[in-house]
């Protein structure tokens, strides 16, 4: 009781969008040992979504505000979204949620798009290591991370819930349901989400103004988790289904007056079952056990009989993927532990498109890491082998071939925390990492190379945080400087046949940058308000062929500038946001001239809530809340895109009502 | 002795076609358009431009238009975005043919839909037509016939505005459209094999190369097409559908009753090549070698650069070997090209050739001139140079 209204406590002091990653384990902090309660290095950016009074109701606009992620965007409720860190590409940005990660070895691309922030806790980016106790190899392996961590159900009565409406511009229906019950030490969640929105939007079509057709999505999420806890220990298991019915508007070119820029869909179904096991066998000796079984399958059809221009792709694709993770910790004495991780995976992907290469991939990722933690300094060393094992189909003269293709790859890491005063902290860290080639990279699209090794990343950056509070302000900054460099990057090139492409491991990029934020407080009875000035710079150089005409240019969609500012205001029961993102002239082409530019966009969004309490229900400890409020995305009415050839929308509003009890 | 007296002919025909034009032309609406300088000593006067044709890259709107002017030596970049500055939206999504037929230059324009017909004297639009997925274009005296992929997996029928009604949605095969010159409207179609790339026109047969590129991608058969539809123009009918080979791209008529048919192979058993027919001999099949990746049509000579290495997907450079043919026979023919990735070749004369360089098809590419075997000069063109057009 006591632990939750502190919980609740620190979430009612929370100005909106800014309380700190809760920074000890919580597992751990029963225990004494220094090394288990601190991680080495801190989350690049962080956010306490139950904390946020107007969260945003997807996961990719709360990466949107992070300094150094550029979040690709196809424009839409249903485009596709994904997520850049500091140049790295999306394959290289691992997506975990609950510790296990969210994979695609279609394309090693999550649409960030299709996540919900119903439910979760925190949404956290790591730019170098994640150097926690207890920690998946996977979690260790991936060359940045955004780590999606789902909100444990906190009852005061036996039971509670919420209904939430979100509503609004394209025809936005967006409804949600959450029950929880309690019994003894085990807690149930049931939550539902639909969502269908007719995705139409006027934009400027070239001489004139069109409507965004064909963008239309409708969608059902049903979710259930189980959380159990004892003494030394706790549990959880997870079960995900997702149904989606989507179009693609398709890019915007010239087209002949009758014929549309698309009629493709595709629907999708996913269905996973997760879960982990962590337990405290001793004061020195703790495990973590974690599973995932899933099952994808998505329909592509590009309806040719509705759009005389299309290609006739009518594809199914079904992913299934086993997933075992054990992770041991040791403590060999105080401020030093030792972990070790071990994952197995398998994943398989049949589809009629190509030729049936059936491609079959088992992954062995192990890490050793141990860990010295003081509170003031802190360094952590980790080393990940990663072994894949492809099996996939080859046609030869005369019938189908089995082929094997092993890959390995090890991946060491260094991490250093150093807290000289209270007021300033110092993370550094250097660390290389590999992405294995995608099964479309080796395999599929008449473009496969199964030759191909994984694309590595080299990343070393230093964090420098500076923290100061008196009396109701406090202040935060951060600075990071940091270089990658890319390797092997995996690129699409035509063979000597223009019209059979391959993949090659040809790309080097070279990238410096520097995050920079700064962040003020104000908060006195009734009254709070939060301003964060954010800035990033990175030049990303291409430097993959020094013949080239093109070597050391900009890589594409990668501003030299980018930042934005936010401010959250809360008088009361209500709370006031505006934020503002801004990128800068990116080219869409290495050819860094006017004719592949890409203007610059600010784009401002603004939110108001109101929370109020509402009539006690019968035998409740807690009197029940409505939360609404209202969003205006884009308020200024710009127009701008992301991703060239798909126009984002204009001014539009998104309405919410929210009833918990 | 009756291929010399012909080619006198030709020659004769062409100096009065000079001599009859004794007022000088009034400056071209293009003339102020400059780019780059090149060397263009020693080509023919006969010839004002040459037109190159840029794809760009699917879905990115970037297809353009450059020319090289004959009389200055000026290559001009992005020539239908200068000439018609009130369309914003410019040529258009992926351009893939190029054609002079009198004043006029066509330019098919792949994924936009459309057939662009400018003049050639100023690139200026005469009239944009409305094709489902046109691949390329050839001329008779009346009509021009493009082929067209996708039209047939959606037939339809067009109005009196041009506006095009789907009819049918579930034929998988290409069609042959008929333009009329003089009105620029679709006057027919017909139906050929799957997914129609090259067409030639010649004595009253047009010669259609089926690749079946997309069906090699779908089940049940993962099969390309490997026949040639010849269609008599009087009737617009199919006469023959001729087997060839896999997966045909282009076909030449050299003027001298043989037709010219490249193929692409099915990238891992059989090579790329080049077949010859002969409509004389009953329309008989015959290989003339493997190893085509791009090749160009003057007088009736064809002029093919392959690649022996075109199996090997994980070859960062390429070794080309160059041959000509002509009336059946392949000749040996050196072009010691430098290109990262070849996209299109084209002879003003048997000694000049211009050979255009994709990169990395993401990033413009460029545009060589080659004179007497030697690399004259290269210009920076748009995204995949690729096709040519003299006028």
């Amino acid at each position: 009781m006591l632990k939750r209204a502190v919980i609740a406590l620190a979430a009612a002091l929370s100005a909106p969008w800014s309380l700190q990653a809760q920074e000890a384990d919580t597992l751990a902090a029963a225990s004494v040992w220094s090394v288990q309660v601190y991680p080495v290095v801190k989350p690049a950016e962080s956010v306490y979504l139950p904390g946020a009074k107007a969260a945003p109701a997807q996961v990719a606009d709360v990466l949107r505000r992070f300094t150094g992620v550029q979040v690709k965007d196809y424009g839409g409720v249903g485009g596709l979204k994904t997520v850049n860190v500091r140049s790295l590409g999306s394959e290289h940005v691992g997506i975990f949620l609950d510790g296990v990660q969210v994979d695609n070895a279609q394309n090693m691309q999550v649409d960030l798009g299709r996540f919900s922030t119903d439910g979760l806790a925190m949404v956290s980016l790591y730019n170098g290591q994640k150097t926690k106790r207890l920690q998946t190899a996977k979690e260790y392996a991936s060359g940045a991370a955004v780590h999606l961590d789902s909100e444990r159900p906190l009852l005061f009565d036996q039971d509670g819930g919420r209904a939430r409406l979100r509503g609004g511009s394209f025809g936005t229906f967006q409804p949600s349901l959450q029950w929880d019950r309690q019994w003894g030490p085990v807690i149930l969640r049931v939550s539902a989400e639909g969502l269908t929105s007719n995705g139409r939007y006027k934009y400027p079509c070239f001489d004139t103004t069109l409507v965004r057709e064909n963008g239309d999505i409708k969608s059902l999420r049903l979710e259930s988790g189980l959380f159990g806890q004892f003494r030394h220990g706790d549990w959880r298991v997870r079960v995900y289904g997702y149904g989606s019915e989507r179009g693609f508007p398709g890019p915007v070119i010239r087209r002949a007056s009758g014929f549309p820029f698309s009629a493709e869909r595709q629907a999708d179904r996913n269905f996973f079952i997760q879960g982990g096991w962590n337990q405290d066998w001793t004061s020195r000796y703790a495990t973590s056990l974690k599973f995932k079984f899933a099952d994808d399958y998505i329909h592509y059809n590009t309806h040719p009989e509705k759009n005389p221009m299309a290609l006739p792709y009518d594809l199914h694709y079904r992913q299934r993927s086993g997933y075992l993770s054990l992770a041991q910790s040791l403590v060999l004495a105080d401020p030093w532990s030792v972990d070790l991780s071990v994952d197995l995976q398998r994943n398989a992907l049949d589809s009629d498109a190509g030729q049936s290469v059936t491609p079959r991939r088992n992954v062995l990722t192990a890490a050793l890491a141990t860990r010295l933690a003081w509170e003031d300094f802190r360094m952590a060393a980790h080393c990940v082998y990663q072994g894949a094992w492809d099996r996939f189909l080859t046609p030869q003269a005369g019938g189908w071939t089995r082929e094997n293709k092993f890959r390995d790859a090890w991946m060491p890491s260094f991490s250093l925390y150093y807290s000289p005063f209270r007021w300033l902290e110092v993370d550094a860290f250097a660390k290389r990492s590999y992405r294995l080639p995608s099964f479309n990279d080796l395999y599929y699209s008449l473009m496969g190379n199964s030759s191909l090794v994984p694309e590595s990343a080299f990343q070393t950056g230093i964090d420098i945080r500076l923290e100061h509070a008196s009396g109701p302000w406090s202040f935060e900054g951060r600075i990071s400087p940091y270089r990658n460099r890319i390797d092997d990057k995996i690129v699409a090139i035509p063979t000597s046949s223009q019209f059979r492409w391959t993949m090659l491991n040809i790309g080097k990029v070279d990238v410096a940058g520097v995050d920079l934020k700064a962040d003020a407080r104000f908060w006195r009875k009734g009254w709070s308000v939060d301003v964060t000035f954010r800035y990033c710079f990175q030049q990303a150089l291409d430097h993959s062929d020094p013949d080239s005409r093109t070597f050391g240019n900009q890589i594409p969609y990668i501003p030299l500038h980018s930042g934005g500012v936010d401010l959250c205001a809360g008088w009361e029961d209500w709370s006031f946001t505006w934020e503002t993102v801004f990128t800068g002239a990116r080219w869409s082409r290495t050819a860094n001239t006017p004719d592949y530019y890409i203007a610059p966009w600010t784009v401002s969004d603004i939110s108001l809530f109101r929370k109020m309490t509402m009539p006690a229900l019968k035998n409740r400890a807690l009197l029940p809340e409505l939360n609404a409020g209202v969003t205006v995305r884009n308020l200024f009415n710009h127009r701008y895109q992301v991703v060239q050839g798909y126009p984002m929308p204009g001014c539009n509003l998104m309405f919410t009502v929210e009833y918990s009890w | 002795m009756k291929k010399a007296t012909l080619l006198l002919l030709c020659g004769a025909l062409a100096f009065c076609a000079c001599r009859k034009d004794p007022v000088p032309e009034p400056p071209s609406k293009d003339a102020d358009l400059t780019g780059q300088k090149v060397d263009v000593s020693g080509f023919p006067e006969s010839a004002r431009k040459l037109f190159v044709l840029n794809e760009g890259g699917m879905g990115a709107n970037n297809a353009t238009l450059d020319f090289l002017r004959f009389s200055d030596g000026n290559y001009v970049t992005g020539a239908f975005k200068k000439m018609n500055p009130g369309m914003g939206a410019g040529l258009g999504d992926v351009g893939n043919d190029v054609a002079v037929q009198g004043d006029d230059l066509w330019i098919v324009v792949n994924n936009s839909g459309l057939v662009e017909v400018v003049s050639a004297k100023d690139e200026t639009e005469i009239a944009a037509i409305a094709v489902p997925t046109p691949r390329n274009v050839a001329f008779d005296d009346q009509y021009a016939y493009v082929t067209s992929w996708a039209g047939a997996y959606a037939t339809g029928s067009y109005d009196e505005n041009g506006y095009y009604t789907i009819t049918d949605s579930k034929n998988p095969k290409g069609q042959v459209y008929r333009i009329d010159l003089k009105t620029k409207k679709v006057a027919g179609s017909v139906e050929v094999g799957y997914q129609p790339e090259g067409i030639a026109c010649h004595a009253g047969r047009l010669y259609v190369a089926n690749s079946g590129g997309i069906s090699s991608q779908l089940p049940p058969d993962y099969a390309y097409d490997n026949t040639l539809s010849i269609i008599d123009t009087k009737s617009f009918k199919v006469t023959e559908t001729l087997p060839v080979q896999v997966n045909l791209k282009n076909v030449y008529a050299d003027g001298q009753g043989n037709i010219y048919v490249t193929t692409l192979g099915n990238f891992w058993d059989v090579h790329s090549g080049l077949y010859l027919i002969r409509p004389g001999q009953g329309n008989a099949v015959s290989k003339v070698a493997d190893y085509v990746s791009v090749s160009t049509l003057l007088g009736d000579t064809v002029y093919c650069i392959g690649t022996e290495t075109e199996f090997d997907w994980s070859a960062t450079s390429h070794v080309y070997q160059s041959w000509s043919v002509q009336g059946g026979n392949k000749k040996n023919w050196t072009l010691n090209v430098s290109a990262k990735v070849l996209y299109g070749l084209y002879a003003l004369d048997s000694e000049t050739f211009f050979v255009s360089d994709a990169g990395n098809y993401f990033d413009p590419g460029t545009v060589s001139c080659y004179y007497k075997g030697a690399r004259r000069w290269s210009v920076d063109a748009g995204v995949c140079p690729g096709h040519f057009a003299l006028y």
